[in-house]
């Protein structure tokens, strides 16, 4: 029962089939149609395959097309839903309209400016802040990297290594200062997989409440003056994640503009969930510092976006987003979910972690790692830091989460406090993509554009951290 | 899901994503059929993927969650198949990656279903693609899916009907909760072993 079209079309679709000798998947009927309505990457195909005969083709689309006044694909589509509605009309009956809920009532509250953007603050504060920063960050953190590694386990390995392992050198690099178990192990069990996790699980919340369509809605005007749309919150949500998984997701937006910027600005100053996390507690113990941090990281989207938006060429994204219904997540999908990503993140992790661990304890005993400590000294330096952050930035390339862990460290260690401290998180925050990101961006953008990112963000990260350590002294703040 | 496949999956042996790009695999001396499920973003295909595999790909409640090709195997009435989620598409004619993305896999494999899943409460604005699918001769099943939320706002729907109209089978389904899905394991057994 196929859908018949009007006699023209009809008859323009017989003499394109009766031209199509290639092989389709598809019927030759609906290449046709796809030819009709002017689709690029099927006319590539045709051409190929039909060779000479593709110009009769061509001839009868255009034939075709000066008929009408409005564009084929619009009269096409007019005759599908015709007979949609003829088909719904007859197989389903609608009864009342739709009654104003509560799901309803607070979809639109949530979209309102006036009121969404206090909710927004809300989810933030305690979403983010209080579960994954203070909880997540701090209280399970302390306890598994503090009580769990710091007081019984890491002893313990230590112990029996030093028993079994009668050289040092060897014993060092299980349980030395860079040890895969005291460092590597460590940094990925007790430091980086609980923020993580907390942030998944909060995220699978609000990702199965349908929150970010309409957190969409709500930013979508702001996101308009950084040459984006709506469409782009959910990549930068995702983004707090994981930036190499919301590289992947700015294959939903519609123009290659629009991908770039977003790619750029993930890259730049949207912090991954470890960074976040790390941020969050570390600077939670003075309100200014996380404010500057904030403040800062904030003003850099905006204002890189903006000018990246002047920048780059492009039409002006046109936004259009399906709202689902609000819903009440399902635990099992919250818990199946948030499992499921750890996992996947865990695995990602850990053998960098213990790479690295058996990198630096490599660079630690040929004296490398001081040549290239003594190498980064000037750079971190000139932004007012403490030369071991070298460690940190160094690592913060190869993966975000690594330099986030280091600089907790560094941090609970009491090489880091006060201006410093916001410095260091601020210059590792826009600090260059991670590895993994990097090759996602490669595949994603093609090599100029990741490349021509990846030497913005270098010096731009230290531009900044120079300035805002400039500006601090300066102005005399102590945190 | 047995124990034998969660270990074989921790380990990152087999599970889904493991098999190459337009291969025809042989298994037994059968050729193992394809089904490829589609439709518009935010419907539940992936709800129904992992009901059918019994592997998990990421669900969530907005449109857009899945952007790239998930393959997984299952077990229909007793035969092998590999069954694949795809990004969420409007139409045949694409205009973002991820619908591109998705039309691609209907234009290299050959399915022996094309599994259309629909949202109950949007009949009107995705039967137009069940239309398109037909149209390219694709051997098309529709699943009208999320009934529980269609019934909760008033629709009722005659899927009997709608099959007989549109000349395809058609399954009422709630994939959240495992509704219809037995009945869309048969459909789906009859049309590929056909």
């Amino acid at each position: 029962m196929a859908l018949k079209y009007d006699d023209f079309i009809e008859s323009a679709l017989a003499s394109i089939e009766a031209l199509l000798g290639g092989d389709y998947r598809l019927s030759k009927r609906a290449i046709a149609l796809c030819l009709l309505q002017e689709d690029p990457d099927l006319e590539r195909q045709v051409k190929e395959q039909e060779g000479p005969s593709y110009s009769s083709i061509q001839n009868i689309v255009a034939q075709t097309r000066a008929g009408y006044s409005q564009p084929l694909y619009q009269i096409i589509a007019q005759r599908r839903q015709q007979e949609v509605r003829r088909i719904v009309t007859l197989a389903a009956t609608s009864a009342a309209g739709p009654r104003e809920g509560f799901a309803e009532r607070l979809s639109r509250v949530m979209m309102n400016p006036i009121t969404g953007v206090p909710i927004l603050l809300l989810i933030l504060y305690f979403g983010l802040y209080q579960f994954v920063g203070v909880f997540g960050a701090g209280t399970v953190v302390d306890f598994i990297e503090g009580t769990l590694f710091g007081g019984w386990i890491n002893p313990w390995v230590t112990g029996l290594i030093s028993a079994v392992i009668p050289f040092e050198v060897i014993q060092d690099l299980f349980v030395g200062e860079y040890g895969i178990i005291t460092l590597g192990l460590t940094y990925a069990i007790a430091i980086v997989l609980p923020i993580v996790g907390t942030f998944f699980i909060i995220f699978a919340i609000i990702e199965d409440s349908g929150y970010l369509p309409r957190l969409a809605m709500l930013i979508d005007r702001l996101f308009k003056r950084i040459g984006l749309s709506g469409r782009a919150v959910i990549p930068m949500a995702l983004g707090f994640g994981c930036d190499t998984m919301a590289t992947i997701v700015t294959r939903t937006q519609e123009t290659r503009r629009e991908r770039v910027i977003t790619t750029l600005l993930l890259a730049l100053a949207i912090p991954c969930s470890a960074q976040l996390g790390v941020i969050l507690a570390i600077l939670s113990g003075t309100g200014q510092a996380l404010l500057i941090w904030g403040a800062v990281v904030g003003l850099v989207f905006l204002l890189v976006g903006y000018l990246a938006s002047k920048v780059i060429p492009g039409e002006r994204p046109s936004f259009y987003m399906e709202i689902p219904p609000l819903r009440l997540p399902k635990l099992s999908n919250v818990l199946t979910k948030t499992y499921s990503r750890m996992q996947w993140y865990f695995m990602e992790v850990l053998p960098f972690f213990i790479l690295a661990s058996v990198l630096l304890w490599v660079g630690d005993l040929t004296g490398l790692f001081d040549l290239i400590l003594r190498g980064l000294q000037p750079v971190v330096q000139s932004i007012g830091l403490p030369s071991e952050t070298a460690v940190a930035f160094l690592f913060g390339f190869f993966r975000r989460d690594f330099g986030a862990a280091g600089l907790y460290d560094l941090y609970s260690s009491g090489i880091l406090l006060g201006v410093p401290l916001v410095v260091a998180a601020v210059t590792l925050t826009l600090f260059i993509p991670c590895i993994a990101q990097f090759g996602v961006m490669l595949k994603e953008r093609g090599i100029k554009t990741a490349l021509a990112i990846a030497l913005f963000i270098f010096p731009f990260a230290f531009l900044v951290g120079f300035i805002l350590n400039r500006a601090l002294i300066s102005l005399g703040v102590s945190l | 899901m047995s124990i034998w496949r969660k270990i074989t999956k921790l380990l990152g042996l087999g599970g889904r994503g493991s098999s190459c790009h337009g291969e025809l695999r042989i298994e037994g001396g059968n050729r193992l059929e394809k089904v490829v499920i589609v439709g518009s973003p935010n419907v539940g295909k992936s709800v129904i993927f992992n009901n059918l595999t019994g592997a998990y790909v990421t669900v969530s409640n907005y449109p857009g969650t899945t952007v790239a090709i998930s393959r997984g195997k299952a077990r229909i009435e007793g035969m092998e198949c590999e069954i694949m989620d795809t990004p969420g598409m409007y139409s045949l004619l694409p205009i973002t990656e991820e619908e591109r993305v998705a039309r691609s896999i209907l234009l290299v494999e050959r399915p022996g279903v094309v599994l259309h899943v629909v949202d109950g409460k949007e009949l009107e604005r995705m039967l137009p693609l069940t239309l398109q699918l037909i149209e390219a001769g694709l051997p098309v099943i529709l699943a009208v899916n999320m009934m529980d939320e269609a019934e909760a706002v008033g629709i009722d729907i005659d899927v009997d009907l709608l099959a007989k109209e549109l000349g395809i089978p058609v399954i009422a389904t709630v994939a959240t909760t495992g509704h219809g899905l037995e009945l869309l394991r048969r459909k789906l057994g009859e049309r590929v072993s056909s």
